[in-house]
Order: structure tokens, then C-alpha cells, then sequence
């Protein structure tokens, strides 16, 4: 007796209902696979940047925080826009009886923040092959006294109770970066991130006697 | 007895539907493996990014106290007895995000305990230096709001009083 056989297969080739509908899965499938895939690449693109974005960041922040650790003094005076000059005063590594200063200063044509002799602090940012619609801004860089622009209320306060001497050698550094996606297609929607990097510092040499230099 | 036959190999090497169907399938579910993979890579990115941030804001706290120390102390201060830790903190934003919505804005919590007098015994000073224990907290997006999910970084600095 033959034991029952269940056939999936047949082999008396494809009917028209088998090919019509394998046809319009497959078009399903790779439409939805393409606009996933291109939903993805958006995604990814708009990750890459914001990351760039955020090492620039903290690249800038870290060099001018070590420098005013090291500083003997600043000086502050008004930029272009929302940005200011920096001249951070300090003490020459090798020779220590004369100061030399290093000045910060925001680039806002080319979204690059110098230092010292027109040095860049990254010179592959912002990156030279941006896609259609890409672009950064710099929105912010100020070196401000501890707590004066502070969103936070009881710093504005605590303001107020500190002596002189403190306020005058804490600062706020503050850095906003902003990435801009304009659309490339018509009716499409401009995606941007803003990031905002800051630190405080304490310019210890400011009230150590070291800032008037060392002398043998 | 022909139930045990094999039929691997006896069409003439065309596909079926059924093996479409099947082979579609299997594609399907690699590709929803794999962006769920890229997907989960992304968000640790992210949070590597918050975690470096939530650092930073913990340093700057730090250089607070330590400006603080150097220049306008007093060891009697209520906050430097017991820090800030039974009060309520007002949030910092960690990551802003979409700037045009605040409804995916991360904020974290900065606290810090008793300052502590170090006293080393051989300097015949009395304190010697400052510690100073930072800890920021925050929840990643997507976490319940309890301590098993809490994200946490502390930073401990140190630092002089004037006097020296």
C-alpha cells in the first residue's frame, strides 16, 4: 500500500495566477525594500554629519579649555556676530620670563574656528565634499564670566554671592554648531540639529603669582 | 516502497512558486535582521555621544568647586557640608535634538555630595586639599524613569584652598 504523500511540488510548470501574484510580491518586495534602503542612506547621512559635527565640537572646547588651564590671562572683546576673540595670555613653555598669547577667533564665512597664527583647530572640518543641501553654521562662541549668560537660574543668582576674584578668573565657554539639510527634491522638508558644546573653566594662574612669569 | 523515494532531482531545474515564496521570505527577514542591527549600532552611537556630554557637564561642576576652593570658600557653607543632594536640581539639557520640538530632549541631573577634607598627616597643615565628587544622571530615550535604567557618570577632582 502506498503511504499517503502530501505534494508540494509539482512539476507540470507555472499557471498564470503563480506568476501573476509571484510577480507582484516581488514588485512589493522591492519597492519596499528600495524606499527602506533610501530611508536608511537618509539616516545614515544625516548621522555621519551630526557625529562630525559633534567631534568639531569637542575638539575646539578641549584645545581652549587646556589652554586657559595654562593661561595667565584672557582677554575678551567682541566678535562677529554672536562670537567673540579670545586672547588667552600665558607663559612661553620654553623661556618662562616672557608671555606669549594665542588668539581664538570664530570663522563664520568658512565655519571654522582659528587659533594662534590662523591655525585650524580640525583641517578636514567642515568636510570639503558636502552633499547637495548640506551646510553648517556656526550660531555661537563666547567666552563669557562664570554664570552671565547662564539659562540656569540659581547660577544667575549664585552670581551675585561670589567674590570678585573668582568671577573674574571663572568662564563659560560656549560653542553652538548647527547642521542644515535643505531638501533636494520639490515639497520636501529641511531637517537641521543644533548642538551646543560647553565647559566651565578656572584660569587658576589668574590669582597665582605665576602670572606675573618666573624669573631665576 | 516509493514513499521513501527521493525527489530532489526528477523537474527539469525550473523554480516553483512555493520555492519563491520561500526564497522571498528569507530575504525579507535578513533585511529586517540587518536594519534592526544598524539600528541598534546607531543608538549606541547616540548614546556614546550623551555619555561624552554628561562628562563634560560633570567637569564643569568640578570647576566650579574648584575655582570655589581656590578663591571664595567657606568651610561652614551648607553646600559644602552636604552638597546639593536633598535639593531639587533643576535639569540640564544633555541633548538637545530636533531643535524645533522639545519633545525628544534628554535632560540630566547633576548632584554632588559633602565635600570632603583630605588631611595627610605629614604636612602638619590641617586640610591639605578638597575632594570634590560629581555625579550626573539621566535616562537614555525609550527607558523607564527608575534606577535600573539610570545612566550615571561621577567625576572626582581635587583642589587647594587659597591659604596654601
Amino acid at each position: 500500500m502506498n503511504a499517503p504523500s502530501i505534494k508540494f511540488r509539482r512539476d507540470d510548470g507555472w499557471t498564470f495566477i503563480e506568476a501573476t501574484i509571484s510577480i507582484v510580491i516581488m514588485a512589493i518586495m522591492v519597492l519596499g525594500l528600495t524606499i527602506v534602503l533610501l530611508a536608511f542612506r537618509e539616516q545614515l547621512d544625516r548621522s555621519w554629519a551630526v557625529r562630525v559635527m559633534d567631534q568639531y565640537g569637542n575638539d575646539v572646547i578641549e584645545q581652549l579649555t587646556h589652554e586657559l588651564r595654562n593661561a595667565t590671562d584672557v582677554e575678551v572683546r567682541g566678535g562677529v556676530g554672536n562670537t567673540s576673540r579670545i586672547d588667552v595670555k600665558y607663559l612661553d613653555p620654553i623661556r618662562h620670563d616672557i608671555f606669549r598669547t594665542s588668539n581664538w577667533r570664530a570663522d563664520l564665512r568658512n565655519v571654522r574656528i582659528t587659533h594662534g597664527n590662523n591655525d585650524l583647530v580640525d583641517p578636514s572640518f567642515p568636510p570639503r565634499q558636502m552633499g547637495q543641501g548640506e551646510s553648517y553654521e556656526i550660531i555661537q562662541f563666547t567666552l563669557s564670566q562664570y554664570a552671565a549668560d547662564s539659562p540656569n537660574e540659581w547660577e544667575r543668582q549664585d552670581r551675585n554671592r561670589r567674590k570678585q576674584s573668582f568671577l573674574d578668573a571663572a568662564y563659560d565657554i560656549r560653542f553652538k554648531l548647527r547642521y542644515i539639510r535643505k531638501p533636494t527634491e520639490i515639497g520636501g522638508r529641511t531637517w537641521s540639529v543644533e548642538k551646543e558644546f560647553f565647559n566651565r573653566v578656572y584660569v587658576r594662574n589668574k590669582n597665582l603669582i605665576v602670572k606675573k612669569g618666573i624669573t631665576d | 516502497m516509493k514513499c521513501l523515494n527521493s525527489k530532489w532531482r526528477d523537474d527539469a531545474g525550473s523554480i516553483d512558486f512555493i520555492q519563491i515564496v520561500v526564497g522571498l521570505l528569507i530575504v525579507a527577514i535578513a533585511a529586517v535582521g540587518t536594519f534592526q542591527a544598524l539600528n541598534f549600532g546607531n543608538d549606541k552611537m547616540n548614546q556614546q555621544m550623551r555619555y561624552r556630554k554628561a562628562m563634560s557637564i560633570a567637569r564643569s561642576y568640578v570647576e566650579y568647586w574648584q575655582g570655589r576652593i581656590h578663591t571664595d570658600f567657606d568651610d561652614k557653607d551648607p553646600r559644602v557640608i552636604q552638597g546639593n543632594l536633598n535639593q531639587s536640581v533643576d535639569p540640564t539639557v544633555l541633548d538637545l535634538g530636533d531643535p524645533t520640538t522639545d519633545a525628544d530632549d534628554v535632560m540630566c541631573y547633576v548632584r554632588y555630595g559633602r565635600l570632603d577634607p583630605i588631611d595627610l598627616l605629614e604636612t602638619g597643615l590641617g586640610v591639605d586639599y578638597w575632594r570634590i565628587n560629581v555625579k550626573v544622571t539621566w535616562w537614555e530615550p525609550g527607558t523607564p524613569r527608575n534606577p535600573d535604567y539610570e545612566q550615571s557618570v561621577i567625576f572626582t577632582g581635587t583642589m587647594v584652598s587659597a591659604g596654601l
